[in-house]
């Protein structure tokens, strides 16, 4: 391969002018090269990461070895001045290593061989005795940041696509390609704990501000910047020395005091159920008082055990099911045009949450009402959200500014013509929302998608108010809409495929993660979540204490507790979901009485300031309410330790998940579980409801609700699928 | 070949309130942007369709330069769509349009959003060019002696600001206040004060028995901050002014003689108007139904010392190339900038030896009764924003004629340093 190569990689930007040279070849004669080298007229390698037909670059073991040819073949070369490391990508550096090879069924073996050669790899490149340059654009996340930290100096483009970040704790793991190692050894222990602890992903500028790069270079004029840096310092790039104050944070007292303070804090946030985190942490402030060698050995270690844990197999599992939620969707709808105009037909607390999103998103935005004191209440809720992201830095002032701009508020009737999704978001009553869907009809143009934020009713029933009922969708977004990334596209009888397609496409265009469901009561996330509640409810009203219920299931990995998730939804609305689904399902949901009582006595959670909890305007943990015992009319259930507890509420969700699936609300296990995961933050090293039921054990499941059955809880009656699956010895999975 | 008519189809304004007031903090730019948004709203007219944007502003803020492009973009309108503003003093609104029927004419567009825009709240406090040229040096000093030394240039005159609004409301040609040019025609016209003030509170009666009508033309505007707030009306007309009332006033412009007060004068005033023009075979195309159609107009020239008689000269010009008397409007609107002025321009309207002297006729050119004048009130009572009135003029009354059933509206401002406008509508 000659220079050629080079000079047709799409990489934008000028680059040096390079000399045709024999030395300019891919290294791998038999299969296709995923990293070119050439060298520049000062001497200067550039090996450019471009593999063949994707859009990522990945650390694979071929990419690896292949890297490793390579370096072995510069170190040897004394002419050379310096080394650039550089993609081809429009928007990805490295996007790490290549998870496929850590799902499940990779042996301890495995793992450690491939560990050991990243290491290798980024050692050699590390060992190097000239000058060595990352030349960053794009994503460079995991195993793409640990070949930079391998490297003598960062530059990275202040573009949009660029993000830099270890999240390998995300997934259950650490960073062990010389992250843990090298990060703290770069920027102090406190940062890169910070980083790696929480499996940050950073805007350059934020990466640059932490020390994570050296410098930032648009886009256009990296390879030259990175090329002038090695001609300029040359040498005095390998002779960095480290300032004082990071000898000092990383000083062994510091870092035993900064491994307890992050301890205490883990503690508190994961209830010791993620062992990557704690792993990092150790590997982080041991390892760093020990030689590179060692330090690295720690890291193999850790990754390989911690590679075994069924929390690393779910949460990579997960991660799996993300990117495919952002794929899915036909063929067909892949070449259909953006949606550029959607009206929101409520300007609720939902209307208003869906309407800022899209707008957030590029997406012009009609918000309509049916008063101007309503829309005003609407557009307020946008404006503070948007003022809050600007505040945070999520957004720039001036997109903040647009995002806001591009909602229009209507208290009007206005023309539809022009609008590609309607999504209603009004009063949840059926009468309501067949004239609001008749109206629109009428209103809207001939493709313009009529979709509903229902949580609760029929779509099919709503479609058949229109004349269209095959472009009538169910849309649900889950409050509060910018923090909830998973939405349900429900399928109502009549609803098109492709108009099913579209929405799962709008879906995607707003950044979050589709799962499509039936049109069944309660659709995916709340029907399961429904009969959890209800049971909360019902175990306080028979004795259990508030705290115990919350604490029980916040011990389970939940990211709040059950009474206190009613506060947050609205005690009446959650009454109102139940009610719904209870007339739908029949006996199985007794809805407590507590419910009716505490929205009869206008405690209705966080909205009125007191529910199960007083909730406070700005304090932190909101305190149990006093008066509470008076609610409770039995007292049969009080001596049940937390473990029974939230044994029966997970019990539940795992039968509700299961009739899920036996009912065909979504196609697999995998949306069941994912659906969870995402709509209700269900403990995700769990995997979800399903994996749960499997490492559980079926048969174990099946017999202990059969065993509360028994006692006379007649709710616990496992449903036929679970029997079933449970009998013949079978597994969800 | 026939010529292309242009129509109006469609408009809305926000609320016009006080200067100081609701609408005071909202930036020019905001404002217009809310107006836009609103017609685009009301409308359903896809955006990619309009050919141009021309808005009219006379005060364009600093920060928001060709203040229509920026108004175009935040309303949505797709970045392909290019947009002027255009300043025509108090007659911009009026140049919007009549900009918009000039480039329909030359072949440049079929679509267009026009209106005018004006925020006099944030009129800005001027440094003199003295002052400038020290804070110029002050930033160019590096050492702390430098800077103290650049500092101490300063004298307390620097820091009196020269007022904005106070300049660009004074003619730099002739060095004559508005308020001024106002008394000179009240003095040479005979127009007592009692004759004005009796104008002002006619308009203030007219503006509150029109508020339900107007509330069709206004879009809410919608006040963001801890607490949203919706401002729905108007805020300048009054119930409580009495002969009575406004003879306690004093004289602004000339306080020993003068009989121009505030409460005879246009208010000073923040709002943004937006309307919807194209070619009749468009708006057919499109299936959209015009409010009006622009018969003609005429922009003219005159005596700045005098400008507020340029609606005479309009419509007169008017009445030459159309052939339609004032007479025959069955709406007519002058604006108010002073009542003095519109009081003027009524009685140089039907004089003789006016139109002898001035206009190169035997006879007078129009009596305009009063019911046919301004009967929704007029700027003394809605207010005055000046880059943006003649567009609500022209809404205003389109809509009253669509109203009352009838055929033609005569819309005219006078313009400060010396010019007239006279736009002739008819309705469909």
């Amino acid at each position: 391969m000659t220079m050629m190569t080079i000079v047709e990689t799409p990489v934008q930007g000028r680059r040096p002018k390079a000399g045709l040279d024999e030395r300019s070849k891919g290294s791998d004669p038999a299969g296709e090269a995923r990293i070119q080298r050439s060298v520049t007229e000062d001497q200067i390698c550039i090996l450019t990461f471009d593999r063949p037909g994707s859009q990522a670059n990945l650390f694979d073991r071929d990419t690896l070895e292949e890297l490793i040819r390579h370096l072995d073949e510069v170190n040897a070369d004394p002419r050379l001045n310096g080394l650039v490391l550089i993609s081809a990508k429009p928007a990805i550096f490295i996007a790490g290593a290549d998870i496929k090879a850590l799902a499940s069924g990779a042996t301890p073996q495995d793992v450690s061989k491939l560990i050991a050669l990243g290491q290798s790899a980024f050692n050699r490149l590390n060992d190097l005795p000239i000058p060595t340059v990352a030349a960053i654009h794009g994503a460079c996340v995991g195993g793409g940041y640990e070949v930079c930290l391998a490297c003598d100096y960062r530059m990275a483009s202040p573009d949009k696509s660029t993000k830099i970040g270890l999240p390998e704790t995300l997934l259950g793991i650490l960073p062990g390609w010389g992250g843990a190692t090298r990060l703290p050894r770069l920027i102090g222990i406190p940062k890169a704990l910070d980083i790696i602890l929480a499996g940050k992903t950073l805007p350059a500028a934020a990466a640059k501000k932490r020390g994570m790069v050296d410098v930032l270079v648009p886009k256009e004029y990296l390879l030259e910047a990175a090329c002038g840096k090695i001609h300029t310092a040359g040498k005095s790039l390998k002779r960095r020395k480290s300032s004082l104050s990071l000898l000092l944070m990383n000083s062994a007292p510091a870092a035993r005091l900064a491994a307890y303070k992050a301890r205490t804090q883990l503690m508190e946030k994961t209830r010791g159920h993620y062992p990557a985190v704690f792993k990092a942490l150790e590997v982080v402030t041991r390892g760093i008082h020990r030689s590179m060698g060692q330090s690295l050995l720690m890291e193999r270690e850790a990754v390989t055990a911690l590679s075994q844990t069924p929390a690393c197999h779910n949460l990579i599992q997960l991660f799996f099911m993300q990117e495919q939620a952002k794929k899915l969707g036909s063929k067909e709808a892949a070449h259909l045009p953006k949606v550029g105009n959607i009206a929101v037909i409520g300007a609720g607390v939902m209307g208003a949450g869906i309407a800022q999103w899209a707008a957030s998103r590029g997406i012009h935005v009609l918000l309509r009402d049916i008063n101007e004191e309503a829309v005003a209440r609407g557009l307020g809720q946008a404006s503070k959200l948007f003022r809050d992201a600007a505040k945070r830095r999520i957004l720039t002032p001036v997109e903040a500014r647009a995002g806001m701009d591009r909602i229009a508020p209507s208290a009007s009737e206005v023309p539809l013509g022009n609008i590609d999704i309607v999504i209603e978001a009004a009063v949840e009553r059926m009468d309501l929302k067949q004239k609001i869907f008749a109206r629109l009809d009428e209103l809207a143009g001939p493709d313009t998608i009529l979709a509903t934020n229902t949580s609760a009713l029929s779509i099919t029933e709503i479609a058949r108010a229109t004349k269209r009922p095959g472009q009538v969708v169910g849309v649900h977004f889950f409050n509060p809409v910018h923090r909830m990334q998973l939405v349900e596209v429900v399928r109502g009888e009549d609803t098109d495929a492709l108009v099913v397609d579209r929405a799962v496409k709008f879906v995607q265009q707003l950044g979050k993660l589709p799962v499509v469901v039936a049109d069944r009561p309660g659709f995916l996330v709340n029907r399961i979540l429904m009969p959890y509640l209800i049971e909360a409810g019902n175990l306080f009203e028979r004795g259990a204490s508030v705290e115990d219920i919350d604490e029980a299931m916040l011990d389970f990995g939940m990211p709040m507790g059950p009474l206190r998730l009613i506060d947050e939804v609205g005690v009446d609305v959650a009454q109102h979901v139940a009610h719904t689904l209870a007339h739908a399902f029949g006996e199985r949901l007794h809805i407590p009485a507590v419910l009716g009582n505490l929205t009869e006595a206008g405690h209705l959670g966080r909205k009125s300031g007191q529910g199960f909890y007083m909730h406070a305007k700005r304090a932190g943990k909101p305190q149990v309410a006093p008066g509470l015992n008076a609610l409770q009319i039995q007292q049969d259930v009080a001596n049940l330790d937390r473990e029974a507890l939230q044994q029966r509420m997970t019990l539940l969700i795992i039968n509700e998940a299961a009739r899920c699936l036996e009912e065909s609300v979504v196609t697999t296990p995998a949306d069941v579980d994912f659906g969870m995961v995402m709509g209700t933050g269900f403990a995700p090293f769990r995997g979800g409801p399903l994996r749960l039921a499997d490492t559980l054990g079926l048969a174990k499941v099946v017999e202990r609700m059969q065993h509360l059955q028994a006692l006379g809880e007649t709710h616990f009656e496992p449903c036929a699928l679970l029997m079933e699956r449970a009998r013949e010895g079978k597994s969800f999975y | 070949m026939k010529r292309k008519r242009l129509v109006i189809v469609d408009g809305i304004r926000t609320p016009f309130t006080r200067m100081g007031t609701d609408l005071a903090r909202l930036q020019t730019d905001e404002l217009g942007r809310i107006a836009v948004q609103a017609l685009l709203t009301r409308t359903g007219i896809d955006p990619a369709r309009i050919d141009e944007v021309i808005i009219g502003c006379v005060g364009q803020p600093a920060e928001a330069a060709n203040i229509a492009r920026v108004i175009s973009l935040r309303a949505g309108i797709p970045e392909s769509v290019p947009a002027v503003t255009v300043h025509r003093n108090c007659a911009s609104g009026i140049e919007s349009l009549t900009h918009a029927y000039e480039k329909m004419a030359a072949d440049q567009g079929d679509v267009f959003v026009v209106g005018g825009v004006e925020n006099m709240s944030l009129t800005p406090l001027l440094f003199k060019h003295e002052t400038a040229a020290k804070f110029g040096r002050l930033a160019k000093t590096r050492s702390l002696g430098q800077k103290l030394q650049a500092m101490l240039a300063f004298r307390p005159a620097d820091f009196q600001p020269r007022i904005g609004l106070k300049l660009g409301l004074t003619d730099p040609f002739c060095g004559m206040n508005m308020g001024e040019t106002a008394e000179l025609l009240a003095r040479e016209f005979d127009i007592t004060r009692e004759k004005q003030d009796a104008f002002a509170i006619d308009s203030h009666r007219r503006a509150l028995e029109a508020r339900d009508r107007l509330a069709g033309e206004i879009c809410p505007v919608y006040l963001g901050g801890s607490s949203p707030r919706v401002v729905k009306e108007d805020n300048g007309p009054r119930s409580d002014q009495t002969p009575e009332v406004l003879a306690r006033l004093k004289p602004v412009f000339d306080r020993q003689n003068g009989t121009v007060t505030a409460a005879n004068a246009s208010q000073i005033t923040d709002g943004a108007v937006a309307l919807l023009v194209m070619t009749e075979e468009k708006a057919g195309e499109l299936g959209l139904v015009p409010l009006g159609i622009l018969t003609g107009y005429t922009h003219a020239g005159c005596d700045p010392r005098r400008m507020g008689l340029g609606p005479v000269f309009a419509m007169d010009r008017a009445e030459k190339r159309l052939g339609l008397s004032p007479e025959q409007a069955d709406v007519v609107e002058i604006n108010e900038a002073f009542a003095a002025q519109v009081l003027a321009v009524l009685a140089a309207l039907r004089s003789d030896p006016f139109a002898r002297q001035h206009l190169g006729r035997d006879r007078y050119l129009a009596k305009i009764p009063r019911e046919r004048l301004n009967v929704n009130g007029g700027a003394i009572a809605l207010g005055h924003p000046v880059g943006a009135s003649g567009a609500r003029l022209i809404l205003t009354s389109l809509r009253e004629l669509a109203r009352r059933q009838a055929k033609r509206a005569l819309v005219s401002l006078c313009v400060g340093g010396g010019q007239g406008s006279a736009v002739w509508l008819e309705r469909p």
